[in-house]
């Protein structure tokens, strides 16, 4: 009982954080020089047009009105019209948004594979020629740029090599009509998966070395509790020792690591979507930035926000999961 | 909120437990200094560090006092297009269908014949001017908005920590693209965007630190006597935080230069011609092909800089964490 309520908390704890995560991007989206009804009309138009597209976004009323209605529009699921796709907002979203989130998730899940192994073999080999290799790996994975991560993998393997295809992420749930060269479901997944390869290690390089780093530490501090050494003076093998005792427990700080991991993901998922041109919500905001389409800035920046927010209550719920104590102690 | 407690307690050197005689010795720049000489991987970042930071010196010489006048004067202008253009030629001893690579140009010539080494050279000023303001900005603002709500609790603690939480829920890059967007799409805002979006680490660090510092008995002394709480907050509480700050100021000059790499990638940042590194692999993206050396040597100048933070970061959290001393 106590996690469900524990996570109603929490998604209730949510609620002023989006309220100021829209107070923020409409005050910046305001602060925007520029006119958008005259980049969507082209140089000098004619006064009535001007008036009749002004008044028809609600571009002539105080900003304190128009903020307002813009807060009653989210929460009723209206995120305003986008002027340069003369579409709404949310159906825009909708339409990227898969593909980022199939981004990121598939880079995490790439991260968390490989990390974890890497971290729990080097605090088992401490300071011995495995661990150093894992600790320079990761070192080098914090502190390379994803995009460049992705140039030089398109130039390796998509260019010399051709194994993967440099551009384009289609979505493995589309329908095989829309991809080129496919006929059934099972290929559409597959030339998906063949688009994925290189973005996700692009992007999930940075949160494969984070982790890494992470699992080690927590794991040599694990390995040296009062319970580890019990169970050694018990007889238990070394192994299961690793398996069973010391890695549930260390795993409560990687937890915290892949929810705050994912504000850089989704950042570096705009990079990563510009390098291997995908149409996902990266694209979206830098389509809207360099057409001044205010409602779309908006509309990606709160939903930049609300993928964030909702990725850390999953990652405190899973917490709370593991380690109840975080549930009946906040309840208090 | 678990996230908040353990990040906080990520890069901060715990100084419980050692004993309030040995907690003054263990603070302060004196100290500081003298652990990390003795400490070998410190040692290797604090030169590669060093290293980085005089060639920005000197390229920063050469662009403000003679406006590249050096630079034409020995090589060749960084910025300006060179008379005979020779554009896209690969490194010393590599051939490509534009030619031959001569030593003349060490790593190649970029899409428009400009020298690709002097181009990074000149560069590196941008990174690390960069890294180190937007660093001090979110440095200065986290540690004043961490310590006065660790130090006054109450309300103030938490306005200022649900507004703190508001910004870091908004991803960083996002954030930043929409404040230079705003703004100002030049250097300048980058810095100040990615200075902003630094706070909530350094506040999360120097509130965790407070919240425990504030109960210790030389501050009650110190109440006690009658010391403003300003003082108490700005000559005991904040130099008592100074060795995880120090960590974690180190680490994010390196978080930094990647994300300015990545803005001006995206085309927010140095504007051209000024050569700054993410803006050279931006526009290596149209040769990758014919030229792949163009898009390479701009991203090894950029993981060795931030590997030369990160390192000299890593070195001090050892150096100054009694918990591996010991």
């Amino acid at each position: 009982m106590g996690l469900l309520r524990y996570t109603l908390w929490r998604l209730a704890q949510a609620i002023p954080v989006l309220i100021g995560i829209i107070t923020i991007t409409f005050f910046l989206a305001n602060q925007i020089p520029g006119d958008p009804v005259e980049i969507m009309l082209g140089p000098s138009p004619a006064q009535e047009q001007v008036e009749a597209i002004r008044a028809r976004y609600g571009l002539d009323r105080p900003a304190y009105q128009r903020f307002l209605t813009y807060l009653a529009g989210v929460a009723t699921g209206d995120l305003g019209q986008s002027i340069y796709y003369d579409r709404p907002v949310l159906e825009m979203i909708l339409l990227r948004l898969p593909v980022t989130l199939y981004l990121t998730v598939s880079a995490f899940i790439f991260a968390i594979v490989t990390a974890i192994p890497l971290g729990v073999i080097s605090a088992k080999r401490r300071n011995k020629p495995a661990d150093h290799v894992s600790r320079i790996v990761s070192l080098i994975g914090v502190s390379t740029p994803s995009f460049w991560i992705g140039l030089m993998l398109i130039i390796v393997f998509a260019f010399y090599l051709g194994w993967f295809p440099a551009r384009g992420l289609p979505l493995p749930w589309a329908s095989p009509a829309d991809i080129r060269g496919a006929e059934t479901q099972l290929q559409v997944v597959r030339t998906s998966l063949y688009h994925l390869a290189m973005p996700m290690v692009a992007l999930g390089t940075l949160q494969m070395a984070q982790i890494t780093r992470i699992e080690r530490s927590s794991m040599v501090e694990s390995l040296q509790g009062e319970y580890v050494k019990l169970a050694r003076a018990y007889g238990v093998s070394e192994s299961k020792i690793v398996r069973k005792h010391a890695f549930q427990v260390a795993q409560l700080p990687v937890i915290t690591i892949v929810g705050l991991g994912l504000s850089t993901a989704l950042g570096g998922a705009v990079l990563t979507e510009t390098v291997f041109e995908i149409q996902g919500m990266g694209r979206l905001i830098i389509t809207a930035i360099n057409n001044q389409d205010y409602e779309l800035i908006m509309g990606t920046t709160f939903m930049f926000g609300v993928a964030f927010v909702i990725g850390v209550i999953i990652t405190d719920v899973a917490y709370a999961y593991i380690d109840p104590r975080v549930a009946y102690g906040d309840e208090s | 909120m678990a996230t908040e407690t353990d990040s906080a307690t990520d890069g901060s050197a715990d100084t419980e437990g050692t004993g309030a005689g040995e907690i003054e010795a263990r603070v302060g720049l004196r100290y500081t200094l003298r652990q990390v000489k003795r400490d070998t991987t410190a040692r290797i970042g604090i030169y590669t560090v060093g290293a980085i930071t005089l060639v920005a010196l000197l390229a920063s010489i050469d662009y403000y006092v003679f406006d590249y006048g050096v630079a034409e004067m020995i090589w060749y202008s960084p910025v300006q297009d060179p008379e005979q253009v020779r554009r896209l030629l690969p490194p010393v001893g590599m051939e490509n269908q534009y030619g031959q690579g001569t030593l003349e140009h060490p790593m190649g010539t970029d899409h428009r014949g400009r020298d690709i080494f002097g181009r990074l050279f000149y560069g590196t000023r941008i990174a690390i001017t960069v890294g180190f303001m937007a660093t001090a900005i979110g440095l200065v603002g986290g540690t004043l908005i961490g310590a006065v709500s660790g130090y006054y609790g109450g309300w103030i603690d938490d306005v200022l920590q649900r507004v703190t939480e508001t910004i870091y829920a908004i991803p960083f890059l996002v954030l930043v693209i929409a404040f230079m967007t705003a703004f100002g799409r030049d250097l300048s805002f980058a810095m100040i965007g990615v200075g902003i979006t630094s706070i909530p680490v350094f506040n999360r660090l120097i509130r965790s630190r407070v919240v425990s510092v504030r109960e210790e008995d030389y501050i009650e002394a110190a109440r006690a006597a009658g010391v403003k709480d300003r003082n108490i907050i700005l000559r005991h509480v904040i130099p008592n935080s100074f060795a995880p700050v120090l960590v974690q100021a180190t680490l994010q000059i390196g978080v930094s230069i990647l994300i300015v790499a990545g803005l001006s990638f995206l085309g927010f940042g140095a504007q051209p011609p000024t050569p700054s590194w993410g803006q050279m692999l931006s526009a290596s993206r149209n040769y990758m092909l014919p030229a792949p050396t163009f898009s390479l040597f701009p991203g090894i100048a950029i993981l060795i800089t931030v590997i030369g933070f990160n390192i000299l970061g890593d070195g001090l959290q050892d150096a100054l964490d009694p918990r591996i001393n010991n």
